[in-house]
């Protein structure tokens, strides 16, 4: 058991920054996450930390050693690969059992250990059974096998739920938890997925472009953004990212975007935010869509906190009903989210021309319908359209 | 569409490749079981399987002493060469290191530059150095002909493998000599024995090399053996054909026992090439 620390950590391949300045540090026994598109830092990060990459500038530490000289096999740490990489000369017993040998562990004590970490993870009856002969959920659960089985100060994993189906993957997420909780060592996580991050890291690192945008709760990315990348990337579906003015509206402010006009509430305008400096300046608003309900079935929201669209596509998914509509301008701004984020498409495709609101499947709007939104309090993003940091 | 139509032309091309492949070899074949005084040459049946010819040829042939140094020679190459290659091509498939890449050309000069072109200077190089006629001009030349093919094939395949596997058996607590020969190797193992087949075949069909090497008939090799008994039967041809398939046997029996391996590390050496 140990913590993790990143300081300053850097990694150039060529003349290419592969990872900048990362300061991150890590408490023993969390489970953290590292998330961000391809390209964003994440996996050299991790193999850095595992020693598969040869660090440029800065330190990495666990516990209280600094590992930045320190081979792979004396920093103490196992690794789950994307791939699994088990093996595949080895039944599934010596691919648990290789570690140990090579780490000179007593024949006796490895029995041991394997059985314990087989029947942790149910392999006692694949044991004789070599990975080409086993589905791709029992490979998966081999390969945590033998990154348990050390018993190490830290667990890496990379991406290792991609090579799985949609179910499966729900279902070792869970068991990566609980196991993780079980045996509290210090994980890092790897994934480009937020729906794997938000619901695994007890905190997640947002990644973009080599750099580190944002590390906190998943409630705290969520609730208070650092900036318009971290605001588009977490949240399915995305965001609504639109441009709009600041206005003064008695002694408050109002946002103005498309031919929308919404007060900006308490809330989001304490005094001491800075929000009141960009009165009459263009700033890029973010709404989340679940922020948004049907007017008739959120009764009471003051006229203020309503805009009337007209619907041009509604989704039912049973659970929750996508109304798509003209929101306000699309923004192309280089601080943005790429894609939709995770793996599920089910409401970004169009965002940038459209708002997307997810309303009660109570709510009776059919396309063509003018109807209007109720905006909940606290709702409002302001992002600054320059540096894409968040406003308030 | 693929349908019966198109496979039996498929067939009928094989089969028609395999009958000009295989005719002459069967020619051979179907000599050497021939009795004496029969019709010499012809594609004909023998009327009896005359065993006798391989017995004849044996002896007047001094097969036994020629196939013993074509054994000495084809193993220690086979079982250097491997070792070698295995291990270069680790080190070029999987490190970096200061002058990889000349030293990989450099190898692959080795590949290209046929033994006709070096057979001289070699000789003259073994003289000073008092080696010729004996075994080690045989090997020691063969070994490094094949390490230069060795190293390209084993440095393919370990470009081909997953570095993930490598990289798991060094977070595992492996170092470098273990991943090799405890992971990588066992994983290998089709592509070896391929490698292993080929460079047998190669250093037993060896021919310029023995007839320029070695005087002393003790060591001469098999093909060396049979250009020396053809000389002397020139019109004796099932007893040439006997020898010849005396010559040939140890790469057939070498090869079906392999054949397995061999045909599964070719496959995976086309997709790796």
């Amino acid at each position: 058991m140990a913590t993790v620390r990143f300081e300053g950590a850097g990694k150039r391949f060529g003349g290419v920054d592969a990872l900048v300045d990362l300061h991150l540090d890590i408490e023993d026994g969390e489970l953290a996450v590292l998330v961000g598109p391809s390209g964003s830092g994440k996996t050299t990060a991790l193999r850095l930390l595992a020693g598969l990459e040869s660090i440029t500038s800065g330190h990495v530490w666990i516990g209280d050693k600094q590992v930045d000289a320190l081979p792979p096999r004396d920093r103490d740490i196992a690794m789950v690969f994307q791939d699994y990489a088990l093996y595949p000369q080895m039944t599934v017993y010596k691919n648990l059992a290789f570690g140990l040998r090579m780490r000179k562990v007593a024949p006796g004590d490895i029995d041991g250990q394997v059985l314990t970490a087989a029947k942790t993870l149910g392999l006692e009856d694949l044991l004789e059974r070599r990975p080409r002969e086993l589905s791709g959920g029992q490979r998966q659960r081999v390969a945590l096998g033998r990154a348990l089985v050390r018993q190490p100060q830290v667990f890496l994993m990379d991406e290792p739920l991609s090579n799985l189906d949609a179910k499966l993957r729900t279902q070792t997420r869970v068991e990566i938890a609980r196991i993780q909780r079980e045996f509290g060592i210090t994980t890092v996580y790897v994934t480009h997925d937020q729906i794997e991050a938000m619901t695994l890291g007890r905190r997640v690192a947002v990644m973009r472009d080599g750099r580190l945008q944002q590390f906190d709760s998943p409630k705290g990315l969520y609730d208070r953004p650092a900036n318009l990348f971290v605001a588009s990337f977490i949240g399915s579906p995305a965001m609504n990212i639109t441009e709009g003015s600041l206005e003064h509206a008695g002694d408050g402010l109002a946002i103005a975007f498309g031919d929308h006009r919404l007060a900006v509430g308490r809330p989001e305008s304490r005094p001491d935010d800075g929000i009141g400096a960009y009165a009459g300046r263009k700033v890029l608003l973010g709404i989340r869509p679940e922020a948004m309900a049907d007017a008739s079935l959120a009764l009471g929201t003051p006229e203020d906190r309503r805009m009337t669209v007209r619907v041009e596509l509604r989704e039912d998914v049973g659970s929750d009903v996508y109304a798509y509509f003209e929101g306000g301008p699309p923004v192309s701004n280089p601080g943005l989210a790429e894609s939709p984020t995770g793996d599920d498409d089910e409401a970004g495709g169009n965002r940038r021309r459209t708002f997307v609101a997810r309303l009660s499947p109570q709510s009776k709007a059919r396309e063509g319908d003018a109807i209007q939104i109720a905006i909940n309090d606290r709702a409002l993003f302001f992002f600054d359209p320059d540096t894409g940091v968040r406003i308030g | 569409m693929t349908g019966r139509g198109d496979r039996a032309v498929n067939y009928v091309i094989l089969a028609s490749f395999s009958l000009i492949a295989l005719y002459p070899v069967a020619g051979i074949v179907l000599a050497a079981f021939q009795p004496p005084g029969s019709a010499a040459g012809g594609f004909s049946l023998p009327s009896e399987l005359h065993l006798a010819n391989f017995a004849e040829a044996w002896t007047q042939g001094h097969f036994a002493s020629y196939l013993r140094s074509s054994l000495i020679v084809a193993v220690s190459v086979v079982f250097v060469s491997t070792l070698v290659s295995i291990m270069s091509g680790y080190a070029f498939g999987t490190m970096t290191f200061a002058g990889n890449k000349v030293l990989f050309y450099l190898f692959l000069l080795g590949l290209m530059v046929p033994l006709e072109g070096l057979v001289i200077p070699l000789y003259f190089d073994l003289r000073a150095l008092s080696l010729t006629d004996t075994y080690w001009a045989l090997i020691l030349p063969q070994i490094g002909l094949s390490v230069a093919f060795g190293t390209f094939w084993m440095r393919a395949f370990f470009l081909a493998t997953p570095r993930s596997l490598i990289e798991a058996a060094a977070i595992d607590g492996a170092r470098r000599w273990s991943i090799l020969w405890r992971v990588l190797v066992p994983f290998a193992r089709p592509a070896v024995l391929t490698m292993m087949v080929l460079i047998f075949m190669w250093t037993w069909n060896e021919f310029l090399l023995a007839l320029v090497m070695v005087s002393s008939e003790s060591l001469r090799t098999a093909p060396l053996g049979l250009a020396f008994f053809q000389g002397q039967h020139v019109s004796d041809v099932r007893l040439l054909a006997a020898g010849a398939v005396i010559v040939a046997l140890p790469v057939v029996v070498v090869y079906i026992f392999l054949q397995r391996h061999f045909i599964r590390g070719m496959i995976s050496g086309s997709v790796v090439g």
